[in-house]
């Protein structure tokens, strides 16, 4: 093996152990509906509907200290995010409003690239990297916030273990 | 009295002087803001302006407002599309009266007798609230979603504002029916009116979507006559309201002044009135960002003290709220707030 082609090799190891991520990688196929909008940074990071279902989506209806669930102002609003409405007497989504609640966020992120997503840029305080104004607020403080960062994970293609 | 106690006792005059109106100022207004992306409605003392009370309990809350005797704030609670009825001195909730829909702002009547809540959703409508039964008594149909609503300075008239449909709604108060209509081109969002010296209503001021300024209506011809632009600004696009350029507009309590906020301009301008002329501006704050140039605060509402003084703007993207001296327009406090302050309205207690 020539130095240059030992260089290259090197190089697709890294790039695949960053670009697919042990856990990423050690999942099957996702089976849910797939995003078809977002454009995508890394070909590598599909969007899981389960993780999106379980983890992401409860996020939406969270009451954090001090302000407001993102459910309140996104429900079937005229924003880029229009949640669906929660069925009378639910207190969360069916399967078919979930799905479409994963195709509507979906075009709001840039898979693999958590801060070039405007789902996650745009409630992110501006101190902290996020836009200038969301008229929801500063609903994460940081980068290190944990529901931030499960929105972050999802963007990357993490899978439910 | 000795030389010394009367050397005392006039130099404890102006403390006590000082204690004695700051008391009486201090019990006579308050300062309401609406934590649009919190739970809570903070309460600012003028005098000293410290936040005094924070109402918690109201998820999304946009308009606010009081009772005639100022023992009740009316607070419009859009994740419950409910009137909430919170006791002025304890802040707690006392009653939840639901509306026909989704509210956005309100105003109450002169008399006290009513509260006017703004419905934003479906077709649109103006609900009424009888203040003493705390009952929705009607929902008065209007052409649009409502946003804000003011009742005119001589008590006669409401004029509601509607942003999808661009137009502007007068009701006539006596009928509980509108009277007459104005379309613009754009989005109608807040209001403002001046009087003629007879007390009636003069014009209306409107900012409107996509307009740097404000149009001008006449009451009596109920037709816009004219348009006033504002300085320009830098600020806007990064803080993506771009659709909104200048939204808070006002007339000082002693009818000499009209003061507008400019998003683009990142300010609040002072224009006199009659004429219109600008008389000077305050800039608001900025937001410090990481390798980005500062952006705006996004000023949403402005109200003043009852004695002309102080001016107040919230401040949307900076949680706070600014008070500036009317007179040299410098800043007086920068003031903390909630999440996205929005609504902001001045009690003044009987």
């Amino acid at each position: 093996m020539s130095k240059w082609a030992g260089i290259l090799f090197v190089g697709y190891l890294v790039f695949a152990f960053h670009a697919l991520g042990p856990r990423a990688s050690a999942q099957p196929a996702p089976k849910a509906p797939q995003s078809t909008g977002a454009a995508s940074s890394n070909d590598s990071a599909t969007l899981d509907y389960e993780f999106f279902k379980t983890r992401v989506e409860p996020i939406f209806l969270k009451k954090r200290p001090t302000h407001a669930r993102c459910y309140v102002c996104h429900e079937e609003a005229n924003h880029a995010l229009k949640l669906a409405k929660l069925s009378p007497g639910n207190t969360n989504w069916t399967e078919d409003e979930s799905k479409r609640n994963f195709d509507t966020v979906s075009q709001l992120v840039n898979p693999g690239d958590p801060i070039g997503s405007t789902l996650l840029r745009h409630p992110l305080a501006p101190e902290a990297g996020g836009d200038a104004f969301h008229s929801g607020g500063r609903q994460f403080e940081s980068q290190n916030d944990p529901d931030w960062k499960t929105f972050a994970d999802w963007v990357r293609g993490q899978k439910v273990k | 009295m000795t030389r010394n106690n009367r050397v005392l006792a006039l130099g404890m005059l102006p403390i006590l002087s000082f204690f004695v109106a700051r008391s009486a100022a201090a019990e006579t207004s308050r300062i309401y803001v609406t934590n649009s992306a919190g739970d809570t409605v903070t309460v600012v003392d003028p005098v000293t302006n410290k936040v005094v009370q924070t109402i918690s309990g109201i998820e999304v809350p946009h308009g606010v407002n009081f009772s005639h005797d100022g023992k009740q704030v009316y607070i419009s609670n859009e994740s419950e599309s409910v009137l909430d009825v919170v006791d002025q001195k304890s802040g707690a909730i006392i009653n939840k009266v639901p509306l026909s829909g989704h509210p956005n702002n309100i105003a109450v009547t002169k008399d006290g007798h009513n509260i006017l809540i703004c419905i934003a959703s479906g077709p649109g409508a103006l609900d009424v609230v009888d203040a003493a039964s705390m009952k929705l008594v009607k929902s008065i149909p209007v052409k649009g979603p409502l946003h804000n609503v003011y009742v005119t300075p001589d008590g006669k008239f409401a004029v509601a504002g509607s942003v999808a449909a661009k137009r502007l709604t007068v009701v006539d108060l006596s009928t509980m029916q509108p009277a007459w209509e104005v379309s613009f081109d754009g989005g109608v969002r807040p209001m403002t009116m001046d009087t003629n010296p007879d007390g009636s209503t003069h014009r209306i001021f409107v900012q409107l979507s996509n307009l740097h300024g404000f149009a001008v209506v006449d009451f009596a011809k109920h037709e816009e006559t004219s348009r006033v632009m504002l300085p320009k600004g830098n600020f806007g696009k990064e803080e993506w309201r771009m659709g909104t350029p200048s939204h808070g507009i006002a007339v000082a309590p002693d009818g000499k002044t009209l003061w507008v906020n400019s998003i683009l301009a990142n300010a609040v301008f002072e224009y006199s009135l009659p004429d219109l002329k600008l008389l000077g501006h305050a800039d608001l704050p900025v937001v410090e960002r990481p390798g980005k140039p500062a952006s705006g605060a996004v000023p949403e509402w402005i109200t003043f003290t009852p004695d002309n003084k102080t001016v107040y703007v919230s401040n949307s993207a900076t949680r706070s709220m600014s008070a500036f001296n009317t007179q040299t327009l410098k800043s007086i406090a920068t003031i903390p707030v909630g999440e996205v302050p929005k609504r902001i309205n001045t009690l003044v207690m009987p």
